[in-house]
């Protein structure tokens, strides 16, 4: 087709920034999860070392935004709010923290005490976090939602390492992986959440037998055909490349993965015109499967992995940049 | 477009309707300097001023229902609007059916969105209806048949009423079609682990069935991941006709990576148990990894390499 697969670094630098501006009216899905993409336009210009696309000032702007963003009363607490339904929702706990690291800042507005109950209160008995006090699905992904921000305000106290670690083995499937929960099918990103989970609570090796080690080291290699898919039989999809490779890299095992396939896959799943990624390959321009920042901060993140093209390190455990981890370690000290 | 029938329906702003007039809409507070803006429409600025502003009053009216219903069709995924919608219907004690049957346009519409299935199963517990479910989710199956949401929906479901008769039959029809359906597999798993469980004689019966599909298709994963998956904690050598069975695929020839694989854990296995040569044994490993690193599984070839370093490493250095 005599496409070519250069790195677009440029593009993906402006089709970040942009984001962080302003989306069209058509993304009013999005409204409830603005922060979450924000964290991965600011995580993905972290990654490719282009965090200086940002004036200073727009910097602390951002700081500033997220701040305001940050429920220090809810129903866990005795603290008033606006209303009855202003609170929390752990992904955006997760990411704000997150983003605020990217962005340098110490977290010393941050209310850790009353973060840190808001969190408690969502963990269930059976071990899984629902995502809000009012009620969501329960889940992996909240579990380990909840092992990052524990990790990142250096304080897993507040919640009970032993039930979230029974849930995440009662969703270990058959064939070696984790599902969403007890009985679902296992999913990239399911095991993604429990692997880091599991080592972010310090608890891989310890819970996982030889045996089940490598049963899910060989379920998750053999997610690879070209790129990555999420599950044995589906298509290959950008953000497996960072799901399931940071699973890998968990595991201690990622260098085993065919880097040249995995790299052209992604490559392909580019917009060359707009920049960022998307899920699947890029046949024509104006493909319906437009670029779009969850699939854009992977791809970056999946080719980080592999250490290509002059991107930053990540840390598979928490999903940002090595560089803003040791930011969070030298505020721990 | 056609002139203005009696039925036409045209969009009012809240701001426009008489029967809001008693309501201050309050606009979104989205502090000095905004990230991630969206050029929200007129049409969702309005409903959504509106619905903090009922949200604010807690106001659980019909009128405010028929706020959340506009704001959904804005936004989906605002499970703050599922939430205080649930508020309302329980308030004012709709009837669940009617809801259902709301909710399901939506959820054909949008069968990825997590908050329309949290609605669902939320009005399932509190209904403790179930009659639709497995119709429901079958349907949205049969369009995509790997939709995580509605398998799990679906065993929520089949687990809460338990409703576990005829889902093995659901489960053959689905491999008819695909034998390479995981999400089918999955739940054949998932059924007999909470019905029979794999007892001795259930894993010999299961064995026997992953063996005649992998007969159809010899590289299915699914039905490969399924064989060793109905063993649990039992070893490879427990089941003597696996044993049999995988040494006579391999005997006719066949190179499905799949099948390599295992064979290597039989391998493994006569190591760790000491009943074998280890020299020999290596042997065997060592010309099966590299057939597969070389030829049939070449995208894992540093993986198989790995594997044979590894027993190597671990039974090679025992030996005097």
């Amino acid at each position: 087709t005599g496409m070519e697969n250069t790195f677009e670094r440029k593009k993906h630098i402006r089709f970040f920034t942009r984001i962080l501006q302003i989306l069209p009216s058509r993304y009013a899905i999005l409204d409830t999860s603005r922060l979450t993409v924000a964290f991965f336009a600011l995580s993905g210009l972290g990654v490719l070392d282009a965090l200086d696309a940002i004036p200073d000032k727009d910097k602390q702007e951002i700081i500033e935004w997220i701040y305001t963003l940050q429920v220090v009363g809810n129903k866990a607490s005795d603290m008033e709010t606006t209303n009855n339904y202003d609170c929390s929702h752990i992904a955006m706990t997760y990411t704000g923290l997150a983003s605020l690291l990217i962005l340098g800042d110490d977290l010393r507005r941050v209310n850790k005490h009353a973060c840190l109950e808001g969190i408690k209160a969502l963990q269930l008995p059976d071990g899984s976090f629902k995502s809000s006090y009012d009620g969501s699905e329960n889940d992996m992904r909240f579990i380990y939602c909840a092992c990052c921000v524990c990790t990142m305000l250096d304080d897993f106290s507040a919640i009970n390492q032993a039930t979230a670690t029974n849930f995440i083995m009662k969703s270990l499937c058959h064939d070696g992986a984790f599902g969403q929960g007890p009985g679902h099918e296992s999913h990239g990103g399911s095991t993604y959440c429990a692997c880091a989970s599991l080592q972010l609570m310090g608890r891989l090796t310890t819970t996982l037998s030889p045996k089940q080690l490598k049963r899910l080291e060989y379920w998750c290699i053999s997610r690879q055909r070209n790129g990555f898919n999420g599950r044995p039989h589906k298509d290959d999809d950008t953000c497996y490349s960072f799901w399931v490779g940071a699973s890998l890299k968990i595991l201690g095992i990622f260098d085993l993965v065919d880097f040249k396939e995995n790299e052209n896959f992604v490559l392909s799943t580019q917009d060359i015109i707009v920049g960022g990624f998307a899920k699947w390959p890029q046949i024509n321009p104006g493909n319906i499967f437009a670029a779009d920042a969850l699939h854009s901060y992977m791809g970056v993140c999946g080719l980080a992995l592999m250490s290509l093209h002059s991107l930053q390190p990540v840390d598979p455990t928490l999903n940002i940049s090595e560089r803003a981890r040791l930011h969070m370690q030298t505020l721990h000290e | 477009m056609s002139s203005s029938s009696d039925e036409e329906e045209v969009y009012q702003f809240y701001r426009d309707r008489a029967e809001w007039s008693d309501v201050k809409p309050i606009p979104q507070d989205d502090g000095a300097s905004p990230v991630v803006q969206i050029a929200y429409s007129d049409k969702f600025k309005d409903a959504f001023d509106y619905f903090r502003a009922i949200l604010h009053t807690n106001e659980k009216s019909e009128r405010a229902l028929e706020l959340t219903q506009t704001a959904i069709s804005l936004n989906p995924a605002n499970y703050t609007v599922w939430q205080f919608r649930r508020v309302i219907l329980q308030h004012l004690k709709k009837d669940i059916s009617e809801e259902m049957n709301y909710l399901s346009k939506i959820i054909k519409e949008q069968p990825k969105n997590y908050q329309v299935w949290h609605h669902r199963r939320a009005l399932v517990e509190w209904s403790r209806d179930s009659s639709k479910e497995l119709e429901f989710t079958e349907k949205i199956i049969k369009l995509d048949q790997k939709n995580y949401h509605a398998w799990q929906h679906r065993q929520w479901v089949i687990q809460e009423f338990k409703l576990w008769d005829n889902e093995l039959t659901f489960v053959d029809s689905l491999l008819e079609q695909d034998l390479r359906n995981n999400s089918a597999w999955n739940e054949r798993y998932f059924i007999i682990e909470n019905t029979t469980g794999f007892t001795d004689q259930v894993v010999n019966s299961e064995i026997q069935y992953a063996i005649s599909k992998i007969d159809i298709a010899t590289k299915n994963e699914s039905a490969w991941s399924y064989l060793r998956g109905v063993l649990g904690d039992r070893s490879l050598t427990w089941s003597k006709e696996l044993r049999d069975q995988v040494t006579a695929w391999r005997n006719d020839g066949l190179k499905s990576p799949y099948l390599v694989a295992i064979l290597i854990d039989f391998y493994e296995e006569d190591l760790e148990n000491k009943k074998c040569n280890v020299g020999e044994t290596l042997g065997k490993v060592k010309e099966l990894c590299n057939e597969l690193a070389n030829e049939t599984d070449t995208i894992r070839r540093k993986y198989w390499k790995y594997v044979l370093h590894r027993l190597i490493k671990e039974y090679q250095e025992n030996e005097p």
